[in-house]
This record gives structure tokens, sequence and C-alpha cells, in this order.
């Protein structure tokens, strides 16, 4: 087979994509374009679990949320995302010897502006415990000037709580098990060297 | 290199469609005499317009006399094919006359879920309808059903389709009609034996749960026909929970069963070898399937906890298992109760017996035994073949009449064929998701029309959507010919419109 | 003729076994190295205490089972499949001290799911975790995606059940090591190169959009490798959509599909064999199955009506399908959105990429485009030969670096795979249901695992029922291994118990 049928087939893949592309963007979904964000009176503090569980029901509405900024803030022109998290370990993290909540992080990305930006010191990691926020900010379960995502747009940022350092203590056990461990290993270490010889000489018996 | 066909060879197809609807013509007799017995006079004159129909259409083709009365292997595909789905066609004018249909489309579909035992409908007020349009369903159940145990006996299993070369032995015969004649002929035997000895038992039963002597024998008659087809067909709305009869459910749970033995073990059977039945690998791999799936069933009704009690179980949930395994489609129980009541465990139980179906070379449908067996058996082979020194050759087999060796062309057709049933179960249920129903009802759906079954969650009725209609009408087809002889139409067609021309001779 | 395992095999396995745990400890100084760097202290505790476990256990072996200079192609198998297992269970041993992990199963079943490049993980707490502990994720899911394809050009296809020998002429090789050691090296060129690029422009990109430099970098290292592996591992909980950025999210795309092709195709086309990616089956059947799932995914979009336009289409719909359809398993969604968001066509959509795959020899999983194309020849061939004189050959090939004419031998191997996969995917989610999971997530999740994609609808979190993550642990792994793995220990132990002991040798 040449390869005239290969661009052929090519071509024709990419028109196909393009067209399927364009009929699923646009021609079938203009319903999405008549739903506006509509206002809603400032409620209480909402989990995000409950925000993410929900995401119809909030959707354009705006939310509260309280949590700690884990990660990066990262700058961008025109304002900078941080990722908030609010549940247990946002409490009391693994590290600092919180407990098991059975979930992975909940969490959601938040945009801010520049000068909210500034006000975070802290992020968390391994390290440390960022700051605590809260943010009162517009919900968009599709966002259209993000290409899509599940994010809050922040009207306002107030920093709750100040960051902290995570301290670890060494684990003295782990060390014991380490010498333990090694101990070990050196004793069949040596064991190893004296079979060699051994198995040398069987071989060699053997041929 | 593929020649077009020629024009001779287009006379002698259409000829033998045309034989197919004049049979079907024929068949339509049947309900004539049962209308005009009824006095049922409109009845009478829909079947006697269908009739004429299916007489015109057959004189037209026997218009140009063919040389050769006989077809070749290729071409007698093609006929079954392309004659499957004139017969739905010419079928449905009795029913879309009838005036139960909202549309001819719903007619077809009828007609389809007839002839390939499936046992699904769109008929609407069928508690109203006539004996003589009862009558009608129920033949036309009956004639599918053996119909393409024939076609399965004569074609599937002797060509590359099947190829289980177990019929046949190497290599297709030129001429398949003789075939095809002798076949049928046993075929009819057998089953005209079990109508009688059923319908009589059943007309006893009837009477007994008290019913009258003349519906009695109207409703045993069609509830056999129906059941011995595993199409599921029944003369009013209710189906089997109509009766109320722990009696009529024993009695149509066991010719279900029967009629979705292979009809070669029938023989086998009849001639004697009775042993055949212990050691048959269909038997014993649907034996292994029921207990798998009665056994996923009991726990799934354990956790729901609606059906308490074995008499519960036996005739709520063991009867609509073995109705979906056999690929009958009577059940027991409201079609909503499999989304209600079941729960997902026992409805899962219930698609995946509708899944694998009843055994090759019966009225059944689905994977079928045979390859579930080799599908097993293959298994153990790839286990072994690890293990075994490198120069070993490493061999099974499966007993169906004799040991077959699993050879290459055997393994690759059987797993070839799971394949496209799973297909067309996938598509209809993305279809049926994308029609905007759940998950599962679409899949239950969508496994019972591919499979034959005719068990419905409640997508599948007078109300669907026009596209899911026509898409489940192909997909009984298919499932039905098993896929071959829709590759063999759809090849055809192609052939007509590029293939080469054949020099002249 | 199965013989029961001699003594001297046994030794050979274990030493073999204890090769791969070596390989496990030399790899675990790697994310030593970067806590001690990080100054984690604790952290860095963790991977000596695992190291020097690993050390023991080599040498234990070395002591107990003597020394081996090659395997036989079945002590191979066994090691494969064993030696999965027991890196698992070591490698999980950082896991559990890091106390992240409510228990040592979600350890394991993390690990499994790095080896296997999967991506699911019960890991709790992410965002908190130290660097070493995610150098070490995201390495061991790098190093066993290389890993694999080493064994999958040596084993996989080379054997009776891949059986697609392209690799290999007839009959399989005495020799092991010498094979393992020359692809396994060739392998690695390959992947450090674009290691070296692809880290690259992830840092500039991930600096551009806000990141500290130091912080930009680990990141760059780690999205890198989990999408080059096709594993799907990202350092933050919001895995994408932590970083808000289309720029990532192309080059991530860009890598993942990179990592998804067939290895021998990426030699070919380093060694200047650039049409050979036109002329591909695998690249040709992947356009196919991506174009239908797009198209499927275009509907259900266009019916749920909330991702409206192109950037969105893009960033939310074709970035997860490619992830899904290379099995990678990176995602910009919320896992709740695939449910509520997508729509049953497009969650459908990507199930279905998601189950047929990526390329063969590839770190990608599922059914494998090579199959896909070899089953669509298949079909291809069947009408062919219907529609053919019976006297006439009918060939097919499929191109894959060089023809290959289908033989019923290579289809039979490839459909039964895919059978296994269809099977292994289905058990996984009627075991979901059984568990109370809406059977579209249920699904769902299930052929993610099997499938090593590890999307997520939401059905796996720490908090997911023990025997759910067991079935899922051994779901990741024989899908991985294509079954072989299955099939080998299973003969293996089957050789224990009833196998004939060989003569005195």
């Amino acid at each position: 087979m040449s390869s005239r049928p290969a661009f052929f087939l090519l071509a024709c893949s990419l028109a196909v994509l393009l067209v399927s592309l364009l009929t699923g963007g646009y021609c079938l979904a203009q319903e999405g374009l008549s739903r506006g964000s509509e206002k809603w009176p400032e409620g209480d503090r909402i989990s995000i679990r409950d925000l993410i569980e929900n995401l119809e029901h909030y959707d354009g509405k705006v939310v509260v949320i309280e949590g700690e900024v884990v990660g990066d803030v990262m700058r961008r022109r025109g304002g900078a995302w941080i990722t908030v998290n609010d549940d247990p370990y946002s409490e009391r993290s693994l590290e600092e010897g919180g407990e098991f909540a059975g979930v992975t992080n909940i969490g959601i990305g938040v945009w801010i502006g520049l000068d909210m930006a500034e006000q975070i010191q802290v992020t968390g990691g391994y390290k440390s415990k960022g700051d605590r926020v809260r943010v009162v900010g517009v919900f968009h379960r599709v966002c259209r000037e993000h290409g899509g995502d599940t994010d809050i747009h922040a009207v306002s940022l107030e920093v709750l709580e100040k960051g902290r350092p995570i301290r670890h203590a060494l684990h003295w056990w782990k060390l014991l098990l380490a010498a333990f461990l090694s101990g070990v290993a050196l004793i069949l270490w040596r064991w190893r060297g004296i079979r060699r010889p051994k198995e040398i000489e069987q071989k060699l018996d053997l041929g | 290199m593929i020649l077009r066909p020629s024009r001779e060879q287009l006379w002698m197809i259409l000829w033998g469609i045309g034989r197919i609807i004049l049979g079907v013509g024929l068949l339509m007799l049947v309900p004539l005499v049962t209308s005009l017995a009824f006095r049922e006079w409109n009845t009478a004159l829909d079947m006697l317009l269908g009739f004429l129909c299916c007489l015109i259409f057959w004189m037209f083709t026997e218009a140009k006399k063919p040389r050769v009365r006989d077809l070749t292997w290729f071409q007698g595909l093609v006929v079954v094919s392309g004659g499957w789905l004139v017969a739905t066609l010419f079928g449905a004018i009795p029913h879309w006359l009838s005036g139960h249909f909202s549309s001819f489309l719903d007619a077809c579909f009828d007609i389809m879920s007839g002839f390939t035992a499936t046992g699904l409908i769109t008929i609407q007020d069928l508690d109203h309808v006539s004996h003589g349009l009862n009558m009608w369903r129920h033949v036309l159940t009956y004639a599918g059903g053996l119909g393409i145990v024939v076609v399965a006996l004569t074609f599937l299993f002797a060509g590359t389709a099947g190829a289980f070369r177990i019929y046949v032995g190497e290599g297709r015969e030129e001429k398949i009609l003789p075939n095809v004649i002798r076949s049928a002929r046993a075929i009819w035997m057998i089953s005209l034996t079990y109508l009688v000895i059923f319908t009589a038992v059943l007309w006893v039963t009837m009477i007994r749960e008290g019913m009258p002597l003349m519906r009695g024998l109207l409703h045993s008659l069609w509830l056999v026909m129906g059941a011995w087809a595993t199409a599921g067909f029944t003369p009013q709305a209710l189906n089997i929970m109509y009766y109320h009869s722990f009696a009529v459910e024993m009695i149509t749970l066991s010719i279900f069963v029967l009629g979705s033995v292979n009809f070669a073990l029938h023989y086998a059977i009849w001639n004697g070898r009775r042993k055949e039945i212990l050691r048959n690998v269909e038997i014993r791999s649907f034996f292994v399937t029921v207990l798998l799936t009665t056994l996923f069933l009991s726990i799934g009704f354990l956790r729901e906890g609606v059906y308490h009690g074995l008499d519960v179980f036996l005739r709520r949930g063991f009867y609509n298992l073995i109705s979906g395994h056999t690929g009958t489609g009577n059940t027991t129980v409201f079609s909503v109760a499999y989304l209600k009541e079941y729960g997902y465990l026992a409805v899962f139980a219930v698609t995946t017996a509708m899944a694998i179906g009843g055994s090759a070379c019966s009225t059944a449908s689905g994977f079928k035994g045979l390859r579930m067996g080799i599908l097993f058996r293959n298994v153990r082979q790839e286990i072994r073949r690890i293990f075994s020194p490198e120069a070993a050759v490493v061999r099974e087999k499966v007993h169906h009449l004799r040991d077959i060796w699993l050879e290459d062309p055997v393994v690759k057709n059987a797993f070839f064929i799971i394949l496209c049933y799973c297909a067309i179960y996938f598509v209809g249920g993305l279809l049926g998701m994308a029609f905007g129903y759940p998950p599962h009802v679409a899949f239950f759906d969508s496994v019972s029309a591919g499979s034959n079954t005719g068990l419905s969650a409640g997508m599948l009725g007078p109300t669907a959507p026009a596209l899911l209609k026509i898409y489940f009408i192909l997909s009984m087809w298919a499932g039905r010919l098993e896929f071959m002889a829709v590759f063999a139409l759809v090849g055809f067609f192609g052939v007509l419109v590029k293939g080469r021309g054949a020099r002249r001779k | 003729m199965v013989l029961r395992p001699t003594g001297r095999d046994v030794k050979a396995i274990g030493w073999g076994i204890g090769r791969v745990v070596l390989g496990v400890g030399l790899l675990m100084t790697v994310p030593l190295l970067t806590s001690i760097c990080c100054g984690e202290w604790d952290a860095s505790l963790d991977f000596l205490v695992s190291a020097l476990a690993c050390l023991t256990f080599w040498l234990s072996m070395e002591v107990l089972c003597g020394r081996h200079e090659d395997l036989t192609w079945y002590q191979g198998m066994v090691v494969t499949s064993g030696g999965w297992l027991a890196a698992t269970l070591l490698g999980a041993v950082p896991h559990w001290l890091s106390g992240h992990f409510s228990s040592y199963l979600d350890a394991v079943f993390d690990v499994m799911s790095g080896y296997t490049t999967t991506g699911l993980f019960l890991l709790q707490d992410l965002d908190h975790l130290s660097h070493g502990m995610n150098m070490w994720r995201h390495l061991l899911s790098y190093a066993g995606g290389q890993g694999i394809i080493v064994i999958a050009l040596t084993f996989l296809f080379a054997g009776s059940s891949g059986a697609l020998r392209i690799y290999v002429a007839e009959g399989k090789e005495e020799r092991l090591l010498p094979n393992v050691i020359s692809t396994s090296r060739a392998i690695w060129r390959i992947s450090l190169t674009y290691f070296a690029v692809g880290v690259a422009f992830l840092w500039v990109a991930l600096i551009r959009e806000g990141m500290t430099a130091g912080r930009g970098f680990l990141h760059s290292t780690w999205l890198f490798m989990g999408a080059w592996s096709t594993g799907g591992f990202a350092p933050q909980a919001l895995n994408l959509l932590y970083y808000h950025s289309f720029l990532v999210e192309v080059l991530t795309l860009g890598i993942f599909v990179l990592g998804s092709f067939n290895f021998a195709l990426h030699f070919a086309a380093w060694s200047g064999n650039r049409r050979e990616i036109w002329r591909n089956v695998e690249w040709r059947s992947f356009m196919v199955t991506l174009l239908t799932a797009s198209l499927i995914m275009s509907v259900g979009f266009g019916k749920k009506g909330l991702y409206s336009d192109l950037i969105m289409y893009f960033r939310r719909g074709l970035y997860n399908l490619l992830s899904a359809h290379t099995t990678t398993g990176n995602s910009n969604v919320y896992s709740v959105s695939f449910l509520k968001d997508y729509g049953f066509p497009a969650m459908a959509a990507v199930m279905m990429a998601m189950a047929v795959g990526a390329s063969a020899c590839s770190t990608g999983g599922g059914f494998k485009n090579l199959r896909m194309g070899i089953l669509f020849r298949s079909v291809r061939q069947d009408v062919r030969r219907i529609l053919s004189p019976e006297s006439s050959v009918v060939e097919e090939k499929i191109h894959h670096i060089k023809d290959t004419w289908l033989d019923d031998a290579l289809v039979r191997g490839a459909a039964f795979i895919v059978l296994c996969y269809v099977v292994l995917y289905f058990a996984g989610g009627v075991l979901g249901s059984i568990f109370g999971y809406p059977p579209s997530v249920a699904f769902f999740d299930s052929i993610s695992a099997g499938s090593n994609t590890g999307l997520s609808a939401g059905l796996v979190a720490p908090a997911m029922p023990a025997p759910l993550k067991v079935f899922y642990v051994f779901s990741m792994w024989a899908g991985r291994l294509e079954f072989v793995s299955v099939f080998a220990l299973a003969g293996f132990l089957g050789a224990f118990l009833k196998g004939r002991r060989a003569r005195g040798a």
C-alpha cells in the first residue's frame, strides 16, 4: 500500500475530527449559552465537598469557603491561582499526627486578584501548614473564562490564621530498625561470599 | 479477486427469496382458517390481503425462470439474510392492517421479534387482539424458530461462518437445497411431536386451572409454540403472569429448556445415544453457567430482600433466569420489577444469562454453550502450554456428539462471534443511554434483543424512539443469523457496487 | 504432560525474584537522595529502612537459592508475575512508613497502581506529602512503565498467549536474559532522551505559570514521569486541575500520547523509518477509535450542553478522552464531573476509549490497538472469503513494522486476550455493583483499573471496601501482564499440586 491512502485516511480523520469538534462544541450546545450566572445573597460557609457533589445547585452562585492554602500561589497575568483545601487534614494534617479521614484531599482552585495574592505568606506542604483563608467568590461549575474549569472566582479573601512550619520528630524505632537491617544484610553478604567458591567448585565437578 | 454477480445470479437470489415469501404466505393460511373458524371477518380479510401480497411477490420472482434450480453456498447466505428482511416486511402486513400498531415500523419490529424468536413486543392492547392475529403471531415465531435451526444446521455451522465443521467435514458443499430439505424434515418431525405432546399436557392443566375448553386449547397451543421456539410470545399482555399457575410455569419452563437444546443432540438422543446427554459440552456448559448465575441471583435476592421463600425464588427468580438463559423471554414479573425489585446484582445475573444464551443449532441465541465450552477449554490449553516443555504440542478437545480438537480456526471463529455479540450488546446499550435510559435498563434490553431473548426492563416497547426500534430490529436480525449471513449481505451489496464484472464466458 | 517444577526451577525463580527486588531497592536511592537534599529527615529514614529491607531480601534469596546465569522461558514467566507481587509488597514499605495510608493494603494498592502505570490512588492527604515520597510514587510508575515494555517485548508477544509472534519468529527462545538486556538498554535510551526534553519544556511552562523554580523543577519531573509512563500520577490531589494551565495540559497531552506509542514504532522512527508512522496499523486503529469516541463524546456534550465552546471541548473533553485512550489517567475535571457534567454518552465514550487502550509494547493498557487492527482485518477477511469463489485463497495482512499475514492462530490469540479483558472489566463492574455503587460508576472504575488507566468516577477512595481493593489490585496486575501472569502463576501452582514428577534428571 502506498502512502497516499494513508494521507487520505489522515486527512479524512482530521476533517471528521474537526467537524465533530464544531458540531459538538457549538451547534448542539446552544442551550449552554443561555444560562446566565445568577446573583445570590451571601450565605454561610459551605464545605467544598458539598460544593462539588452538588455542583449543579451552586453553579453561578456566590459561595463562602474556608480552608488551608496548599501548594503554590501561581501568579499570572490578571491574577493568581491558589488551591484551598477544607478536608480534615486542613485542620490537622497527617504530618502533624492527624487522624485518617478516609478521603484524599478535598480542595478547589480559586482565582484571586494579585492584591489578594500578596496577603498569602505560607502555603501548605510537607514542611508547612498553609495560611487559613476565608474566600467569598462566585462558583463556576464550568468556567467559561478558564476553559471549563470547576473553580471559584474570589470577590474577597481574608487570612484567618497564619501558616506555620510542621515539625517532624525523628522516629527512633526506624533508626534502630535500619541499624538492625544493616547488620543482617552485612551477615548475609559475608555468607554469600563464603558460598560462592563452593558453587563454582560444584559446577567444575559437574563439568 | 471478487466478481460482481451476474444478472442470472441476481435472479437466482430473487427466486430464493420469492420461495421464502411464498412460505410466509402459506403460513398465513393457518391464521386465515383460524379467524374464519371464529368468524373474525376483519382479521380474515387482513390475512387474505397479506397472503395475496406474498403470492404476487412470489409470482413476480418466478417471472424469469432461472436455468439452474440450485443455489451456491454464497447465494444461499444472501437469500437467508435478505429473505429474512423481506419476509419481515411482508409478514408485517396483517399486523399493520389489524390496527394494533401505531406505525408500520412497530409492526415490522414485532415480526422481526417473532421470526428471530426474540419475544419483544410493541403491539398495543394485546388483550383485545383477535384469535387469528394471535395465531399468526405464534405461528410465525414457531416457524421462524425452526427455520433458524434449519439455517443453522445447513449454513452457520457448515461454512466459514460458524466453521465448527461439526456437521460437515472439510470444505463447503456446493449444493445447498438437498441439505436444507433433509434437515428441515427431521426438525419438523421432532418439533411437531413435542408440539402435540406438550399441547395436550398444557391443555389439561389449563382446564384444571379454570380455563374454558376452547380457549384452553388455543392458549396451550400458543404457549407451546412461543416457549418451544424460545420466543416468549404469549396471547395476553401479562405474559405468564396471566395464568397465576405453578403448573403452567413448570411446563413452559421444561418446554423452553428442551427447545434450547441443540437439535443435533435431539437427533442423537432419538437415535438412542442417551449417554451423549451427560458427555455433551453444551449441556455441561449450560449447567455450569446456570449454577453460577443462580448463585448471583440468590445473593442479589438476599440483599434486596423482596422475594422471600423457596417457591417465590423459584417462580419469580429462577423461572425468569432460565427464561433469560434459554433466550426465551417468558416472564412472571412486570418489567419494572427488574428495575425496582430485583436489585442490580440480580439484574446482572439475568443479563449475563441472556448474553450467554442456549445451545448452538437450537432456537436459542446468544454466545451459545458450545462457544463457552471452547472458551473454557482454551484457557486450560493456554495454561498447559506455558508449562509444557518447548517442543510439546498441547491439545485440548471438546465433546459435542464426537470429540472435536481445538484448532486455531475453530477457536478463532468462536471468539470472533462472541466478540461480535459483545459489540452489538454494547452499541445497543450505548444507544439506549444516549436516548436517556438508565445504563442497566439500556444494557438489559440491548442484551435481550441481541441475544433474542425478549425480557425487557422497560426500554423496548411501543414508546421507544424510532431510531432505537430500527437498531434493535437489526440487532435481533444480526444476532439471530450469527453475523455471518449479515456480513454476506453487506458484502453482497459492496460487490454490487464495486466488484469487478465477470468476463463473458 | 505437565511437569512438576524441580528444585532447580524453584531456586532459579527465587533467585530471579531476588534480583527484581534488588532493582526496587536500588530505585529507592533516588527518593532517598531527594529527601536528603530537601532536608526531609523522617522521610529519608523511611527510604533507608525500605532499601535495606530490599537488600536483605535479595541477599537471603542469593544465599538460599544460589546464583544462576540464565533463566529458561518458563522460569522467566513465573519470575515476571511473582516478582511483580514481591516488588509490590516490598515497594509498599516506604508508603506504609510515611503514615499516609490507613492500612498496608492501601499502600500495596498504590504501589501496584504505580508499577502497572494505572494511577488510581488511596493515599490520604496527598497535599502534605514529602518531596521524597512524591519522587518515589512517580519514579516507580516510570520504572514500572519501562519495565513492562521490556517484559512485553521479550515475553508477552513472544509467547503463546499474546501469540502475536511479530517480534520473534516461531518458537520460544531458551535463553532469556541476553534478550532482556539488549531490549531494556534501547528502551532506556529513548525514554531518558524524551525525559530530558520533556522536563525542560514543562519546567519553562510551569515557571511561566507562576511556580517557583525549585518546585517547578520537581513538579515537571513528576508530571513527566507520570505522563510518559501513562501512569497519570500527579503530585497534588487535584491532579492536572491544580495547574489551571492550558500550556501544561497541552504538554502533558503530547507526552502521554508519545508514551502510548509502541516502542517498536519508536525504534523504527528513530532509526529513520519515518514512513512507518503513517502505515502502522496501530496508529491507524488509534485514529479510528479516537474519532468514534470523540464523535460520541460530542453528541453527549451536545445533549448536556455544559461544555459549549471549542476550548472547553478540547480541555475538558478531548484531554480526558485522550488521557483515557492512552490509558494515562491524568485528568483536569473532578471525578464527579464524569457522572454529572459529562452525561452518559460522553461517559460511555471515555469508558470505550479506556477499554480499547493504547498500543501494544507501550506503557498503555487495554485491548491494544494492534489487536483492534487484527480483529478488524479478520472481519474483512471473513467477508471477502464468503464472497470469493470456493477455491480461491483469501489472505489479509496487517502492517506493523513489517507486513504480517493474518493467520488463524494470530486472530485467535488476539480475540482471546480481548475476551479476557472484557471478562475482567465485567467482573469488576458487577463486584462494584454488589457493594452498592451505581453501575455506571462501578463499570467506569473497573474498566479504568483493568485497562491501567486511572481515571475514577468516584468509586476508588480510601473508604472503599477491602475486598474491592483486593480485586482491583488483582485486576491491575492481570490487565498489565495481559493475563499471561495469571495463567503462569495458576499453572505453576497447579503443576506443584498435581504435575507429574520429572523422571530422574
